[in-house]
């Protein structure tokens, strides 16, 4: 439909001209730094391969999903997964080029839990028969899995779970069962309508002997259950599943519930690479070493950080673009009454809400990578048994985790907001971005709940140290009884963090031991309860995860082999995290003795010239970072600057809403212009 | 779905019950919860909300089941067929605007009447003369005329004066042009004009003789009355999909060389002579800012109801929610703990449950101080002494209680969404897996609350109105003026005292906690004066100066507020409701006052060790006062659970029931049978495919 709007253009100067300002300014090698970030397993070469295939399909058009229901949105993530299993068997895409497709897709695909959790339980857990019978079928998409743990009464406390597998020696089967209302497994992605298969958690419960009635709990144990009809989908007899409505966000996913009623599983259903039930004397067998877990669940949680980092350089993108070509208003402190718009990103409070962003972004990455090259260098030690070095880092991956994940899902909102009221637009391409990514301060570990993991380790750690008892177990340890002798007793001078960046990093240690120490005291030698001390450990696990970030940052950079331009900007964005990190918890580093006084009233100046240091260098920054449109799905963050365009492109010509005409006169009964009545009789039908 | 077998209708949750949770939680307290409601929201008001609930509820248009599942066309419709419903009930119950407004919020939906009602009407009442009310208000009274508030566009929303629709004066035959001259001219959010209204309040830069005279309002019609088509060369309609507020259709808006008559233009304010061609000045711009103080109030108001709603959801839910055992439980002591036990789920629980009454009585404090400053001024007016502007720009500060009230409710309007919004999302992320869930009822409200932390004034830009009056008002007292209203005093005291430094006791004393506040206050506001007024800093680069300024200030009218309340009614509140008030006075105070700690002890409002013991002892404690109290004290916001529309939040407690029952009966999805298997192009068994394609 041509009309008059065609003609129109946005106000000069125009994004293009804008965005192509900002690039000429800055020396920043995108290329180069590009590369740097996202080489780990040719991520960048895939993307560029996967892309086009992705991007030319009309199944992939993303701009109008949002005004779908959430039962289409479920059908339409249901097609593009098919269709992305299809263009993987055509093109010969590995698994690491499927998760390529996924991740550009941006659907959180009905299948999400299949790929990942349902094969990985039965590649870790199977023994080997399980592993030969299910494997093949697993990976042609046969048997179609999920992982149901949660139920809805449990979710952090697992062995608190309802469901019970209680063997019967008799017929050599397990029967699992739903005692109550709160057993009905619930959350459990894939399952409501895609799965046919489960991995179901369930309480074991073996009788003492054969012949003995008197059972006893082992714990929740993981089995393979078959739960709907392989033909016509539909649930076997004795199960109860669906889906369990709509989410915050994850509308492409079926989350679901389960109830069993005296449900039959053969023996085998039991993933016996660990623990078993002798089929024949009913006896339970289990691990001599329970810390084989360790190493699968350090390498999701770097996983996890290094997906947190690509989140967050997604809204930093975003809301850099953006607010470089908004203008609004003129420089307040400028005489001349016709001078130029500002760009609002040239605005302080717009600055300190975007640019530390930026700097954590960075941050992330170099904490992900140390991650995954730690589990990786000692893959070979671990399958020995000797878990050394990944012990200490399973144990602070908890509290990095919720860090980093909160960090991330806390940054997209910030970013939004930052961006005004476009940024509320669906086409910011903020939204889909939030409502999903908000899953992740829960899943895998409450953030809340599980960084007293961390605590808890470091204090077991530092009460060692104060005990000194033979050689330390490790290298936290190390560092603790080095601390108490020295820095606790105030024998260092006191770090000068505005002239060394080394001495920063040390300063985000002793400011951590510190935390720890006081809490030892509180909880060793106070005796206060755990509970009265929830809040302060929850401090010294973010403590102890903000000096790994700080210091893997440090390192990561000092260490590379870039070129001097990215160096320095890479050190001023090093700066720019640790100080304004450092400045949101001044009082722990005055308290620690680790940063003086005279220094923490200097950090806002300082910050706010590091941010001016940035600023001219932020467009370019977050382009090195190679986020395709696609991806972005914005209207606001777009390469090419064509901010108001296409804003008003998707309102005007790819709005659905906008096909219809309303009836807005309230003694009328019509809803929809002519339609002669019977509207609302038909909208009282879908409630 | 096939029916719910017997064997899982028998089902029960395991342990205690929900409700059995929540008696015994109501057990633990003895406050008088209809006394406190009825103190938050007079007798009156609660009856009212009581009979409208009643009709609300029968009608099967207002039924909310299946809002969470809809797309967006789908619940505009409905909520559209809702907001006729509701004029009609209106007609026939003849309700007040303070009948339907209690509708609405019952409701909880933005409808596509709002912008109507809300600004359209009220725009025309306020800045029509005589003849545009007959001619315009009338029509829009009657639902003829449906209008809208068209003032932002696609290049401009927080800078008015950068507009860039023109509105160009024609002396030949004493029109205007109406023209949009680029892209970004086009109106862009404007509730209720994607679909609905058939009018607009435009606002356009007025232009005469070549010479622009800035942003004007005028009245256009848009849409045909009879098709509802829109008239030609205007371009018109919804601009997609939002994070939230998607029952609303926010417009853009284009118009190419449209041509209005001279009434068009609202003219109770300013004019244009058909006659000179000249343009008349506006009288009194006072009253423009007396509204938006009003708008802002009531949003400070509204903020603390806002919270409340996740505040009662996630203390509920944290009540009935049971994980882990006690470490340090004794062996025998058997079954989980309430997770509302955990110091980490009090701690962000409580403190907002303490802000939701903080910014309650605040609003309340602010629309008082308004509603006695609008009478004065009437007063005045009649008397002759109403040449003073009233932008705090214009004014001397410090001798005008409107400027303070003006900047104080930009501070506040700041500071109370910005907390609303924060406090939404972390009750929800209180509530664990379950907060996900639409059901939660948390994530939904949340995200049509967001944009008022937009509009009316972006949060982080109202704050350098604040500033900039805070700046001149210190100006002043320097200068040895007298003073003349709350922020001078504080300014002076300050002054008088810094010298001699402050020694405030304030884990002792509430008196001092707000000293103290007022204290930190001035001496940012200071701070932010030797800045900008000796070592000439550049405005842009002070603006998180301002920002925190204008927090400060903002939190110790808060604090102030919720004092003064507390030391007024004596025979409203029983002692025992009034001693837990006190403690959620403190409450907020002192955990305001710890997270913002460095500012307090920088200005040497208090010690070191002071902050120490607020944080490790005070707030620790407060929160195990409170603990016990937290159910009674959330049912006191009185919300019904219609109204809540939350799994979670439920008064019984059947948490678990109601989630099982929303997921496996009223759950759409859960009707489809789908075919899993990547080869074939099945998708749904029992749906047709083919059409999702069409939609996309
Ligand atoms: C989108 C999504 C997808 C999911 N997918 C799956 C899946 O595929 N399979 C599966 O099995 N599960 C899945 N889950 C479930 C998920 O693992 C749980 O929701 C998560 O572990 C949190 O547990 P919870 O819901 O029981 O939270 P709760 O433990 O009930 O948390 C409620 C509150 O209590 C606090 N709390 C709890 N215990 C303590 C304590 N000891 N100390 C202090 N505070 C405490 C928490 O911090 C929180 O504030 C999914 C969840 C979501 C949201
Ligand atoms: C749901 C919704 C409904 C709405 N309804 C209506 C309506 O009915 N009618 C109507 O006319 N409008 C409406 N609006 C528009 C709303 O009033 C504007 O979005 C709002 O005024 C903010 O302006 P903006 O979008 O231009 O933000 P921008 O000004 O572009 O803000 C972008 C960023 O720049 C920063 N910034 C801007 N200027 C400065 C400065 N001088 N100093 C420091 N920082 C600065 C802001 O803090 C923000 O971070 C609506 C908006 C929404 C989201």
């Amino acid at each position: 439909m041509p009309d008059f709007a065609d003609k129109l253009k946005p106000a000069s100067p125009d994004g293009p001209s804008i965005l192509a300002k900002e690039r000429s300014q800055s020396d920043v090698p995108v290329d180069e730094l590009a590369q740097h970030l996202l080489s780990r397993s040719d991520f960048l070469k895939r993307q560029e391969k996967i892309l086009p295939v992705v991007s030319k399909d009309p199944l992939f058009n993303k701009t109008k999903q949002m005004n779908l229901s959430r039962p289409e949105r479920y059908q339409l993530g249901l097609a593009r997964a098919k269709k992305l299993r299809l263009l993987a068997d055509q093109h010969g895409w590995d698994t690491k080029d499927q998760e390529m497709s996924q991740y550009l897709c941006d659907d959180v695909s009905p299948f999400m839990v299949h790929v990942s959790m349902w094969i990985n339980t039965v590649r870790e857990q199977g023994d080997d028969e399980q592993r030969r019978y299910w494997l093949p079928k697993i990976e042609a998409w046969e048997a179609i899995g999920c992982y149901a743990q949660t139920e809805l009464g449990h979710g952090s406390n697992v062995r608190g779970i309802e469901l019970q597998s209680r063997w019967d020696p008799k017929t050599k089967e397990f029967v699992l069962h739903s005692p109550t209302l709160t057993a009905s497994k619930w959350w459990n992605g894939s399952m409501g309508r895609t799965g046919n298969h489960a991995i179901v958690i369930a309480q074991l419960l073996v009788p003492k002997s054969n012949e003995s009635k008197e059972l006893v709990n082992h714990g929740p144990h993981p089995f393979i259950v078959q739960i709907r009809d392989l033909k016509t989908h539909e649930p076997l007899d004795g199960i109860i599943v669906g889906d369990i409505g709509p989410k915050y966000g994850y509308a492409p996913m079926d989350n679901g519930y389960m109830l069993f009623d005296n449900f039959r599983i053969p023996h085998s259903a039991m993933l016996a690479r660990y623990s078993k039930v002798d089929p024949n004397t009913s006896k339970y067998s289990k691990p001599a070493n329970t810390a084989v877990v360790y190493g699968s669940l350090t390498f999701v949680r770097a996983t996890i950080i290094m997906h947190a980092r690509l989140i967050m350089a997604r809204a930093v993108t975003n809301a850099v673009r953006y607010t470089s070509i908004r203008r609004q208003f003129s420089d307040r402190d400028s005489s001349d009454r016709s001078a130029p718009e500002l760009s609002v990103l040239d605005y302080t409070t717009v600055q300190i809400r975007i640019l530390p962003l930026l700097a954590t972004a960075f941050a992330l990455h170099y904490t992900g990578e140390a991650m995954h090259n730690l589990y990786e260098g000692t893959r070979a030690e671990i399958e020995k048994g000797d878990f050394g070095r990944l012990a200490v880092l399973h144990a602070q991956s908890s509290g990095l985790k919720s860090l980093c994940t909160e960090l991330a899902a806390n940054s997209i909102e910030t970013c939004r907001r930052a961006m005004g009221g476009h940024g509320f637009m669906a086409s910011s391409g903020m939204v889909q971005l939030n409502n999903d990514y908000l899953s992740k301060p829960t899943v895998e570990g409450d953030n809340h709940m599980i960084t007293q993991q961390t605590a808890s380790y470091l204090l077991k750690r530092m009460a060692a140290a104060v005990a000194g008892k033979g050689k330390p177990v490790d290298e936290v340890e190390r560092d603790c009884r080095e601390w108490l002798s020295k820095e606790h007793n105030r024998k260092m001078p006191t770090p000068k963090v505005l002239e060394s960046d080394e001495e920063i990093v040390d300063a985000f240690r002793r400011r951590s031991r510190d935390q720890t120490y006081r809490a030892y005291v509180e909880r060793d030698i106070k005796k206060r309860s755990w509970n009265s001390l929830l809040i302060q450990l929850r401090k010294i696990s973010i403590a102890e995860s903000q000096s790994i970030l700080v210091k893997n940052f440090y390192d990561g950079v000092q260490s590379s082999t870039l070129s001097s331009p990215a160096r320095k900007h890479l050190s001023t964005l090093f700066r720019l995290f640790a100080l304004y990190t450092m400045d949101a918890e001044a009082r722990d580093f005055a308290k620690a003795g680790a940063v003086s006084n005279d220094d923490l009233d200097e950090l806002p100046f300082k910050i706010q010239e590091l941010m001016a240091q940035v600023r001219p260098h932020a467009v370019s920054l977050v382009d090195s970072w190679k986020i395709p449109d696609f991806l972005l799905d914005s209207a606001l963050g777009r390469y090419d600057g064509r901010v108001y365009e296409d804003l008003f492109n998707r309102a005007h010509r790819l709005n659905p809403l906008n096909e219809i005409t309303f009836n807005p006169y309230y003694k009328n009964e019509e809803i929809i212009m002519g339609s002669g009545g019977g509207d609302v009789e038909k909208l009282l039908a879908k409630l | 779905m096939s029916e719910i077998p017997g064997w899982v209708k028998a089902l029960k949750p395991s342990g205690p019950q929900g409700s059995e949770l929540l008696e015994h939680e109501r057990n633990k307290s003895n406050i008088d919860v209809d006394q406190l409601s009825t103190f938050l929201f007079t007798r009156e008001g609660m009856e009212r909300k009581k009979r409208i609930l009643d009709i609300l509820q029968k009608e099967k248009v207002f039924d909310k089941s299946q809002n969470y599942f809809a797309g967006r066309i789908d619940r505009f419709e409905t909520a559209l067929a809702r907001a006729k419903r509701l004029s009609q009930l209106q007609d026939a119950h003849n309700w007040t605007q303070d009948d339907k407004m209690v509708a609405n919020d019952l409701i909880s939906e933005p409808g596509p009447y709002g912008l109507h009602e809300g600004m359209y009407l009220i725009t025309l009442r306020d800045q029509g003369n005589a003849e545009q009310h007959e001619k315009f208000l009338k029509p829009a009274q009657a639902y003829r005329h449906i209008g809208c508030y068209a003032q932002t566009e696609l290049g401009h929303g927080s800078n008015v004066r950068g507009l860039e629709t023109t509105a160009t004066w024609n002396p030949e035959d004493q029109t205007f042009t109406i023209h949009s001259p680029h892209l970004t001219a086009s109106k862009w959010w404007i509730g209720s004009l994607g679909r609905t209204a058939n009018h607009a309040v435009v606002m356009a830069q007025l232009i005469i003789g070549g010479k622009s005279m800035g942003p004007h309002p005028f009245v256009v019609q848009i849409r045909d009355l009879k098709t509802h088509q829109p008239l030609p060369n205007i371009y018109v309609g919804d601009i997609g999909p939002k994070f939230g507020y998607n029952t609303m259709d926010n417009g853009f808006l284009l118009f190419n060389h449209v041509k209005v008559p001279h009434i068009s233009m609202l003219a109770r304010f300013s004019s244009v002579d058909p006659k000179t061609n000249r343009y008349v000045r506006p009288a009194s711009p006072s009253l423009v800012y007396g509204t938006l103080t009003w708008v802002r109030s009531t949003i400070v108001m509204q903020a603390g109801g806002v919270l409340a709603r996740g505040v009662t959801i996630a203390t509920r839910y944290a009540a009935v929610r049971r994980q882990f055992q006690d470490r340090d439980a004794p062996e025998w002591e058997q079954g989980e703990n309430q997770v509302i036990n955990y110091t980490t789920v009090q701690i962000r629980l409580l403190p907002l449950l303490a802000t939701t009454f903080a910014l309650h009585f605040t609003g309340k404090g602010m629309m008082a101080l308004y509603a006695a400053n609008q009478k004065k001024m009437s007063q005045s007016a009649n008397s002759g002494d109403s040449k003073r502007g009233a932008g705090p720009e214009e004014t001397h500060s410090g001798s005008d209680l409107l400027a303070d009230l003006h900047a104080t409710s930009c501070g506040l309007k700041s500071l109370a969404s910005s907390t609303a919004v924060e406090g939404l999302e972390m009750c929800r992320r209180a509530c664990g897996g379950h907060g996900y869930s639409s059901f939660s009822g948390i994530g939904p409200w949340y995200a049509d609350y967001l944009p008022t932390a937009t509009w009316e004034g972006d949060n982080y830009m109202l704050t350098q109105q604040v500033a900039r009056y805070l700046l001149k008002s210190a100006r002043t007292v320097l200068k040895g003026g007298e003073p003349t209203n709350d922020t001078t005093s504080i300014l002076s005291y300050f002054l008088k005292r810094q010298d001699q430094g402050a020694a405030f006791d304030i884990l002792g004393s509430d008196s001092d906690l707000v000293s103290a506040f007022a204290w930190r206050a001035s001496f940012l506001t200071f701070e932010a004066l030797r800045h900008r007024d000796e070592q000439k800093k550049a405005w842009n680069d002070l603006l998180v100066d301002f920002y925190r300024l204008s927090r400060a200030h903002a939190q110790y009218i808060v604090v102030k507020n919720f004092y003064e309340t507390l030391q007024a009614p004596t025979s409203e509140l029983s002692s025992e409701t009034l001693a837990i008030m006190h403690k959620l006075f403190r409450l907020y105070a002192l955990h305001t006052l710890e997270s913002e700690a460095s500012e307090f002890y920088t200005s040497a409002a208090v010690t070191v060790r002071q902050i120490q013991l607020a944080r490790t002892n005070a707030v620790m404690n407060l929160l195990t006062e409170i603990r016990p109290h937290a159910l009674r004290l959330v049912d006191a916001w009185d919300f019904p659970d219609w109204q809540l529309d939350s799994s979670l939040g439920r008064k019984d407690g059947k948490v678990y029931e109601d989630m099982f029952h929303r997921a496996a009966e009223l759950n759409p999805l859960n009707r489809v049978t789908i075919n899993p298997y990547p080869d074939s192009p099945i998708l749904f068994q029992n749906n047709d495919s083919a059409s999702l394609k069409s939609k996309l």
